[in-house]
């Protein structure tokens, strides 16, 4: 619910959400936009997330760090590309098995 | 039978059971039909496996599409469509809206007792519920313009009291479980005067809210079923956007952000997932061996149905906030559970499409010919009726909407995840929990589905 009756309740509501947005526990390190706020877990997310959302307000170093993160997250997704398949298979072929055995 | 074979009869035996026990209103609206539920040729486990199996394959189908420029180019697809015909078509629809509501009232308490061709029980049950809600998910929302109680409303004076904000979404949840359970377990599909006589309270209720409290925020926060047409009318192809009526490819408007607003709204999605399950579990066997006892210890029948009702409600919700937890467990997020939770529940609507028209396109087709045939002659009761014949193959056509619906809800839970994520595997892990929820509601259904329909116990 974030109907409003007026413009100041409706300016109270939006800070309100934007606290409600983000739920960092206390003893957890952040590492934080510094375009928009939003508080990652880890570093190469922060990276990842100024290259697709601040693409045009970027320095040398913030889009060096996006090109490496990127890359980064190229690798992990073919690992995970791979385990996909292999349990596309292993549901495919398991469950031709269970029916020709049923 | 050769193992191939078995295998094409189990699909389709999933397909004619999904068809004759999913859906709001099956058990009764379906009763007109006389259609039951099949028995199966496999075992249930292997059944209810296959079914969850189907929907983590579609999962791990869609987690290979990891290029964001391709999900966001598919989701932003559209074409504007507005024009100056828009005011002519709203006020014919407010009209036949109109004549509708009068035809209910006029032949439900003045026309033949037969619900076989009673013009009221057939406008409600084959042209409202099954073909009204099948166009306002394939085509669009036309509820909202045809809707005879926002008419009416809009024509009389109102306090315009503020709406509650705290109070949100909230009625409409508690209106969508009373409208279910007062379906359940009254016989409103075979008595004219006792449906009329519902829809006369129904709208004595709504036209009193809308006059309180304004037509525009009733509408819009507490009445049920214009909510329930509003978030079917998102996954159709045309609706309505910042400049008008919009063209977009289907279910993909339910990827928006905001699209669900707030933990009562994420509710109201859970409870319409929830309610097509409950229709059908009370009719299964289980569900009378589980109660007879209960009954027998002289809990009142009555007090039953609502509680069962109210706690299996709770049961799928917490089930989903349960999923919101994990999900941000495993995606090592900072975004509040109740940002996820608006996000993902969508989809959860276009699983919610797919059962409803797996389940009333056959019923719809089937008693369209007697509906016709009633609204040329509203107080005739002839003594036969005109119905359709459904060929054999006509169960692939559910099982077919049926997956596609998970295929859609997958992708629209894909697209929002990307969009929430800036890193794609986490964007990927972010789904698991969700996609166990979606295997946990779907072997259920199948589960209510493989059992043999029996008559509501006790009532």
């Amino acid at each position: 619910m974030t109907e409003t009756a007026s413009p100041t309740d409706e300016q109270t509501a939006s800070t309100a959400a934007a606290d409600e947005t983000y739920d960092v526990p206390a003893d957890a390190t952040a590492y934080t936009c510094s375009y928009c706020g939003r508080p990652f877990a880890r570093e190469p997310w922060l990276a990842l997330h100024c290259g697709l959302a601040h693409p045009n307000e970027l320095d040398d170093g913030e889009v060096e760090a996006f090109r490496a993160a990127h890359e980064e997250e190229a690798e992990s997704l073919s690992t995970f590309r791979l385990q996909a398949l292999g349990a596309l298979v292993l549901i495919y072929f398991g469950l031709l098995m269970v029916y020709a055995l049923v | 039978m050769t193992p191939g074979r078995r295998r094409t009869v189990a699909l389709v035996v999933c397909g004619l059971g999904w068809l004759a026990a999913t859906g709001t209103a099956s058990a009764h609206g379906g009763s007109l039909a006389a259609g039951g539920r099949d028995s199966l040729t496999i075992p249930t486990w292997l059944f209810l496996s296959t079914g969850g199996a189907a929907v983590g394959a579609s999962f791990l189908l869609a987690s290979f599409v990891t290029d964001r420029a391709f999900i966001e180019r598919i989701h932003d697809w559209g074409r504007p469509l507005s024009g100056d015909y828009e005011r002519v078509l709203g006020l014919a629809g407010q009209f036949i809206g109109l004549a509708g509501l009068a035809a209910v009232f006029v032949v439900g308490f003045l026309g033949p007792t037969n619900a076989r061709t009673n013009l009221a029980i057939l406008l409600v049950w084959v042209g409202w519920w099954a073909g009204l809600a099948m166009t306002t998910y394939l085509v669009g929302n036309a509820w909202a313009t045809l809707n005879p109680f926002k008419t009416i409303a809009g024509l009389l004076p109102t306090l315009d009291r503020a709406y509650p904000a705290r109070a949100g979404s909230w009625p409409a949840v508690g209106g969508l479980l009373v409208l279910v359970w007062v379906e359940v377990v009254s016989p409103l599909a075979d008595q004219p005067r006792l449906l009329a006589s519902v829809v006369a309270g129904y709208s004595v209720v709504t036209l009193a809210g809308a006059f309180v409290f304004g037509p525009d925020d009733w509408f819009a926060h507490a009445d049920p079923v214009e909510r329930v047409f509003r978030y079917y009318g998102r996954f159709a192809p045309i609706g309505r956007g910042e400049g008008g009526l919009r063209l977009r490819l289907p279910g993909m408007d339910l990827s928006t952000p905001r699209l669900v607003d707030g933990p009562d709204e994420v509710a109201f999605v859970v409870a319409l997932l929830w309610v097509t399950t409950y229709d059908g579990l009370v009719t299964t066997p289980a569900w009378r061996d589980l109660t007879t006892p209960v009954v027998e210890a002289g809990v009142p029948p009555h007090l039953l149905y609502p509680v069962a009702l109210g706690v299996g409600f709770a049961c799928f919700l917490g089930v989903y906030r349960l999923a919101v937890r994990l999900s941000r467990d495993v995606s090592d997020t900072y975004l509040a559970p109740a940002v996820l939770a608006r996000r993902f529940a969508p989809p959860l609507v276009a699983i919610a499409v797919g059962y409803h028209f797996a389940h009333y396109l056959g019923y719809f087709l089937v008693l369209a010919p007697s509906l016709a045939v009633a609204l040329t002659s509203p107080f005739a009761s002839p003594a036969t009726v005109p119905t359709v014949e459904l060929p054999a193959w006509f169960g692939a056509v559910a099982l077919t909407s049926v997956i596609v619906g998970h295929l859609v809800a997958i992708w629209i839970a894909h697209t929002a995840a990307y969009d929430l994520f800036p890193a794609r595997l986490q964007a990927i892990r972010s789904q698991y929990p969700f996609i166990a929820v979606m295997v946990f509601y779907t072997m259920t259904s199948l589960w209510v589905v493989s059992q043999p329909e029996v008559a509501l116990p006790h009532l």
